[in-house]
């Protein structure tokens, strides 16, 4: 009984939404009333033709998407998805659990290139370079697009063999004392350097998992890519871990570009200044990260950030 | 009876006791509370009582047939003649064996004497008692042990422990058998090759540059006194299988990076199955493939470039011995690259590697102590195998790495002593002990170092 009214009063609200942007205030307060907990699968309400809230696309974009659409098989993972990356920006990604969030991170360096079954369409490009088009190779475009993982994956080598992975297969230096200040730079850019700077030969893997992560995002660096993707990067880590991170992300910013999917709202809110909401495949709202963690204009961002499911 | 019928009676007593136990525990606390007073469920009873009738009994089972035969033979002849008595124990175990041929139908009387006819008489009826005898004992026994756990069931009897307790005990009997048939034929090798060494000496077999093993069996035989220098049969071997393995690790490694990081669901789902097909080629098969089709061939091809090769050649062996063993290396070195994690090939991907870079420098590092660990097994394997190398390479004891001539392996020479007549005290028969001692050793260390091989770089890498 409940449901097809929350999906009426929810579907309702998407429209006056998409039409009338000024109505935050409204939907707020309607919202006042007491609430039943809602289930995500409640929601599939926004029907296929949606229009994206906020403000996906910005001048000057670093990187954008068009109308992306990716497909794992038969299985659409992400629906009609337009969203732009601002230079020098911190872009958090925010929503539950297969909303398509790490997907969409992935196809921007063309990582699910290496799923056989997943299909991307949609239009996508860097510094107005198109990033799936036939003259784009992957391994220039990886290495300007540089990723961090979810679980940190160092390679089972020596730390200082691990920062200089990347250099060595770029061809980035061209002898041992080039290498050693690559290498050098991209740990103390991580924040890492000085841990780590007596054991440079042990193995990778030994160190604790925030260290671990750390000397992934030192890896990342050491390329000197222009924009690195973040998947997660904190979800194996302690709170002092993260911490850490968080400030690492913070003095990255200065000269990279950021995009960071998270589950820790409170994350999104400390690290990034621009916060987008996927559910269900489709990227529902779009805005400055105070503005949508204070007054979130759609009721699936408002009930996602407030825990009411997710 | 004889024993089939006793022991599917064994069988039936056990099932009626897991039964009886399963009621009786049920019936135990049927007035409190019924199951669930019980500390076990009602099956474990059931199979409690099922285990004690059938164990003990089967036990005694087993102790019946080993020394059922002995001991009638013991009897029988007891009460021979004192003629028969006092013959040598070869010939009076021949004048046994004719009454117990006799007894089972296989001779007709005309070919024994009338003693033998009525010991022969005497053995039936102690094979028919001892029958009745082994099915009551046995009988009675599953019968007391099922009734002594029928009695013991209460509710805080902890049935569950005590069958896991059994079956522990069980399992740990089974893997006991393996380590000791391991270490009997170990003992027997080793023996064997003692009384060998007894003979000649140990270092003549170990340094000797010359194999030569013809020796008189007969006293009025003509022969050479025989040599048993061990050195060619093992340079040998081991030209045969580093030819093989020059075959075998290329192609299977490669061919398992490709199935693993490259083919498509589909080739894999083909090739993979058609590769194992060459696994399951009976060597025999794989022999006269070298023999017939490859060593020829090798020759023509050796003559068309101006080379000498012998018609049986170690490389022909060593090519059939590889292609043999592709399908090994390529099985394990692909559940090896596949084991790595995917986070690894992400990780590389990622930061802009090309999958050939991605192979070389993450997966293979990752994966090589597996990778290693299989390439030994496969040497011991190459080292071991026998049909191929009969039949291939050839038999003359030549000292040398060429490859295209004839050599012979420690496999092919122990067939060969013990293929025909053969006098088991003479050094040429125990020379095959003391060369399987040696072939057993070197396996061994081959495995030895293999395990080191992967500890070592398991310590490094993870």
């Amino acid at each position: 009984m409940d449901s097809p009214k929350a999906l009426n009063s929810l579907s309702s609200a998407a429209g006056e939404n998409v039409m009338d942007t000024g109505s935050t205030q409204e939907t707020v307060a309607s919202e006042a009333a007491p609430r039943i907990p809602l289930d995500i699968r409640d929601h599939g309400s926004v029907g296929d033709a949606y229009e994206t809230i906020g403000t996906p696309l910005v001048e000057n974009a670093k990187m954008s998407a068009r109308k992306v659409n990716v497909y794992y098989g038969d299985k659409q993972a992400i629906t009609d998805v337009s969203l732009d990356i601002g230079r020098n920006e911190v872009i958090a990604m925010i929503g539950p659990s297969g909303c398509g969030k790490s997907t969409f991170l992935r196809t921007l360096n063309r990582m699910n290139d290496i799923i056989p079954i997943c299909r991307v369409e949609g239009e996508f490009s860097l510094d107005g370079e198109d990033i799936y088009g036939s003259g784009q190779d992957t391994v220039l475009l990886r290495a300007r697009v540089g990723m961090v993982f979810q679980k940190p994956n160092p390679f089972p080598k020596s730390i200082y063999e691990n920062v200089a992975y990347g250099p060595r297969i770029h061809g980035l230096a061209h002898n041992r004392a080039e290498m050693d200040e690559i290498v050098e730079n991209s740990l103390r850019r991580a924040s890492l350097f000085e841990e780590v700077k007596d054991s440079l030969d042990k193995p990778g893997t030994g160190l604790s998992g925030g260290q671990q992560q750390r000397l992934c995002i030192a890896r990342a660096i050491a390329v000197s890519p222009e924009v690195i993707l973040m998947d997660e990067p904190c979800s194996a880590l302690d709170p002092i871990a993260t911490a850490r991170i968080e400030e690492l992300i913070d003095e990255l910013k200065e000269n990279y570009t950021i995009a960071i999917v998270t589950h820790s709202m409170q994350q999104a809110a400390r690290v990034s200044q621009r916060t987008a909401y996927f559910h269900l495949g489709k990227l529902i709202e779009v805005g400055e990260t105070k503005q949508i963690f204070t007054m979130p204009r759609h009721e699936l961002t408002e009930n996602y950030i407030t825990g009411r499911f997710g | 009876m004889d024993t089939p019928t006793v022991f599917l009676l064994l069988i039936v007593l056990s099932i009626a006791g897991f039964f009886l136990g399963r009621r009786r525990s049920r019936t135990v606390v049927a007035g409190e509370g019924g199951a669930r007073a019980l500390h076990s469920l009602p099956k474990h009873y059931g199979y409690m009582a099922a285990l004690w009738a059938l164990l003990p009994a089967l036990g005694l089972l087993l102790l019946w047939m080993l020394f059922e035969t002995s001991i009638l033979a013991n009897i029988v002849i007891g009460e021979l003649p004192a003629s028969v008595q006092q013959l040598p124990e070869s010939e009076r175990g021949l004048y046994f064996n004719q009454v117990v041929s006799y007894a089972r139908g296989a001779v007709d009387a005309s070919q024994l004497s009338d003693v033998q006819v009525a010991a022969a008489e005497h053995y039936r009826e102690l094979l028919a008692a001892s029958g009745k005898l082994k099915a009551l004992l046995v009988a009675l026994m599953a019968v007391i042990g099922g009734l002594l756990a029928l009695r013991r069931i209460a509710p805080a009897l902890r049935a569950r422990n005590h069958v896991e307790n059994i079956f522990k005990w069980m399992l740990f009997a089974c893997s006991f058998l393996a380590v000791l048939t391991t270490l009997g034929i170990v003992l027997s090798v080793l023996f064997e090759a003692i009384r060998f060494f007894q003979k000649i000496p140990a270092t003549d077999f170990l340094f000797g540059l010359e194999w030569s093993p013809q020796m008189a069996i007969r006293p009025d035989q003509v022969a050479a006194s025989g040599s048993f220098g061990f050195v060619p049969l093992f340079v040998g071997t081991l030209l045969i299988s580093a030819v093989a393995m020059v075959i075998a690790v290329p192609v299977g490694l490669m061919s398992a990076i490709y199935l693993s990081e490259y083919a498509t669901r589909r080739f894999r789902s083909v090739t993979k199955p058609v590769l194992e097909i060459l696994a399951g080629v009976p060597t025999v098969v794989y022999g006269f493939f070298a023999a017939l089709t490859v060593a020829p061939f090798v020759r023509e091809l050796g003559e068309s470039m101006g080379l000498s090769v012998a018609s049986e050649s170690a490389l022909a062996a060593g090519l059939v011995m590889g292609i043999m063993i592709i399908p090994f290396v390529m099985s394990l070195s692909d559940d090896i690259i596949n084991a790595v994690p995917d986070t690894m090939r992400e990780a590389s991907l990622g930061m802009g590697a090309t999958m050939n870079e991605t192979i070389r420098k993450v997966l293979l590092p990752a994966a090589l102590p597996g990778i290693v660990g299989g390439i030994l097994l496969a040497v011991s394997r190459a080292i071991g195998e026998t049909m191929i190398v009969v039949m291939a390479a050839g038999l003359s004891a030549k000292l040398t790495i060429n490859p295209l001539e004839a050599v012979t392996t420690i496999t092919v020479q122990i067939v060969t002593l013990l293929v025909g007549d053969q006098e088991f005290d003479s050094p040429k028969t125990l020379a095959a002990f003391a060369l399987g001692l040696v072939l057993f050793f070197v396996t061994l260390l081959l495995n030895v170092i293999a395990l080191y091989v992967v500890r070592k770089y398991r310590e490094q890498y993870e």
